[in-house]
């Protein structure tokens, strides 16, 4: 913590910026040639999934850690919260999405406390955005892809619940529904042919939808955890409504497994 | 002419005067621990900030230097809480470290300008025990109030020596600790008021003071912030809205 150097900079909103002149934060990757060789992490390798139901925005993930055809680690967490009405659920590289994560918190917060309001949702979304694509050239060299769903809840705009996906560019579109080729199919099943449009489904009720899915993409993807009924770890769940970041306990989600999915 | 060491004591004093004098119109900052935390209260422009997830700020001064001092402090604890972790931000480190060099270092070059800001830090600890009051002076001086000191919870920053002297005394006849925040609310106004009167006449009677008080309050609005202690969210600060204070403050 050097005060003279802090002290001689003008004032800034931008905290990856701030990292940068001071040396604590990677530039933007090159782009360098890309490496055939390496085995480009495919991005199914994890099964991530969000929609909006009546009450707000739920994103769920599973909690498997893979390494190749190795299960390093079965109770990950890749739901993570970066302030108190937004969620980045994670899939790709960890280290790089961790990184990403906690750059995100940090950059809103700095943004909050010198700027005295809050980033606005448009600017959050973006300040993704940027890091993805700063990070472009290590997700060519294959290591250090990353494609994170980002959900939001912007109180003072209607539609409040705002969802996106992004590409490894950081190219961002709002979405309904993303997660692996399975979890997608299913989605658009229930939203289209469904009791009801996702939409409008209760809280219950998308659990169980979220369950269901994530249930079927296990089915065939090694890499994706699911539901591991012998352990019981069940997936992370997470609701961005109104009153901010609600986690759903672990009990409750066993409720309505043993209810409607076991 | 300030080849002349006793030339620089001069300068060194004449330039303190000019400070104080700078200082003198200042609105007071009251900081009182109540039973869920600490409360920051101040009466007319906006000058409590958020400084990190434990750490308040209040000040008096040009609001030029209080931007430049409260965005240093902001980017020093921003980085150190991204690099290490938020437990390694301290507000101990941040001032004596910091901020009270380069202060002193602006006051004493008597060919540049120094600060004319005086800080309230205030930082929220585990336990009462651990809290922090911590004051910086234009020139870098550091005044900490810790209850390992054996003071109680409650810290004043004030346009003269003489008013803080008068709120500190105040306080520390009415303060009483673990009460509510409206009754915190309530005393944290009667403080400011006093750091308001004139300090060449004796104390007033609490009927002035009330008398007083209602009157200031009618020419100016009133911003106060908390840090939170039992919360299980990470920052603990949080702005009081104004429609969240009416009904807290007694008539």
């Amino acid at each position: 913590m050097d005060g003279k150097q802090a002290l001689d900079f003008g004032a800034s909103s931008d905290f990856p910026s701030l990292l940068r002149r001071q040396g604590l934060f990677a530039p933007a990757a090159p782009i360098g040639p890309m490496n055939t060789r390496a085995e480009i992490v495919p991005t199914e390798s994890t099964t991530i999934l969000a929609f909006k139901f009546s009450d707000g925005v739920l994103v769920a993930g599973d909690r498997r850690a893979t390494s190749g055809n190795t299960v390093v680690y079965d109770r990950a967490d890749k739901v993570l919260e970066i302030d108190r009405r937004s969620i980045m659920a994670i899939a790709g590289v960890p280290a790089t999405a961790w990184e990403m994560a906690r750059v995100l918190e940090h950059s809103f917060q700095f943004f909050r406390r010198t700027q005295l309001q809050e980033m606005s949702v448009d600017g959050k979304v973006r300040a993704l955005s940027k890091l993805l694509r700063d990070n472009f050239g290590f997700a060519l060299q294959g290591v250090g892809i990353v494609v994170p769903i980002f959900a939001t809840y912007d109180v003072k705009a209607s539609p409040s619940a705002r969802l996106y996906f992004y590409d490894a560019m950081g190219a961002q579109f709002e979405a309904t529904g993303s997660g692996s080729p399975a979890v997608r199919g299913i989605l658009y099943y229930e939203n289209t042919w469904g009791k009801k449009p996702l939409q409008k489904i209760s809280e219950d009720e998308a659990v169980v939808v979220a369950l269901r899915a994530l249930d079927t993409a296990s089915e065939a993807d090694t890499a994706t955890g699911g539901i591991d009924r012998h352990a019981k770890i069940f997936p992370i769940m997470k609701i961005v409504a109104t009153d901010g970041i609600r986690t759903l306990p672990a009990e409750k989600i066993a409720e309505l497994f043993q209810k409607s999915v076991a | 002419m300030i080849e002349e060491p006793y030339r620089w004591v001069e300068a060194i004093a004449t330039r303190r005067d000019y400070i104080e004098m700078q200082l003198a119109t200042g609105s007071p900052v009251v900081a009182l621990g109540y039973n869920e935390g600490i409360l920051l209260l101040t009466v007319g422009q906006q000058k409590l900030f958020e400084i990190y997830d434990r750490i308040a700020l209040g000040a008096i001064g040009h609001p030029g230097d209080i931007e430049r001092l409260r965005m240093a402090a902001i980017e020093l604890a921003s980085t150190e809480g991204f690099t290490r972790s938020a437990a390694d931000v301290s507000l101990r480190r941040l001032a004596y470290y910091s901020l009270s060099p380069v202060m002193k270092n602006a006051f004493e070059q008597i060919y540049g300008a120094p600060f004319l800001a005086r800080l309230l830090f205030v930082e929220i600890g585990t336990s009462p025990a651990d809290d922090l009051f911590l004051e910086v002076e234009y020139d870098g001086a550091i005044n900490l109030r810790s209850s390992d000191g054996g003071n109680r919870p409650f810290a004043v920053l004030a346009s003269t020596k003489k008013s803080a002297e008068q709120m500190a005394e105040f306080l520390s006849k009415r303060f009483q600790s673990g009460k509510d925040l409206p009754a915190t609310l309530d005393l944290a106004l009667d403080a400011w008021t006093v750091g308001q009167l004139k300090t060449d006449e004796a104390m007033p009677g609490d009927d002035e003071i009330r008398r007083q008080r209602s009157e200031r309050l009618g020419r100016g609005t009133i911003s106060a912030a908390v840090l939170e202690r039992n919360t299980n969210r990470a920052v603990r600060y949080r702005a009081v809205e104004a429609s969240d204070l009416a009904p807290l403050i007694a008539k």
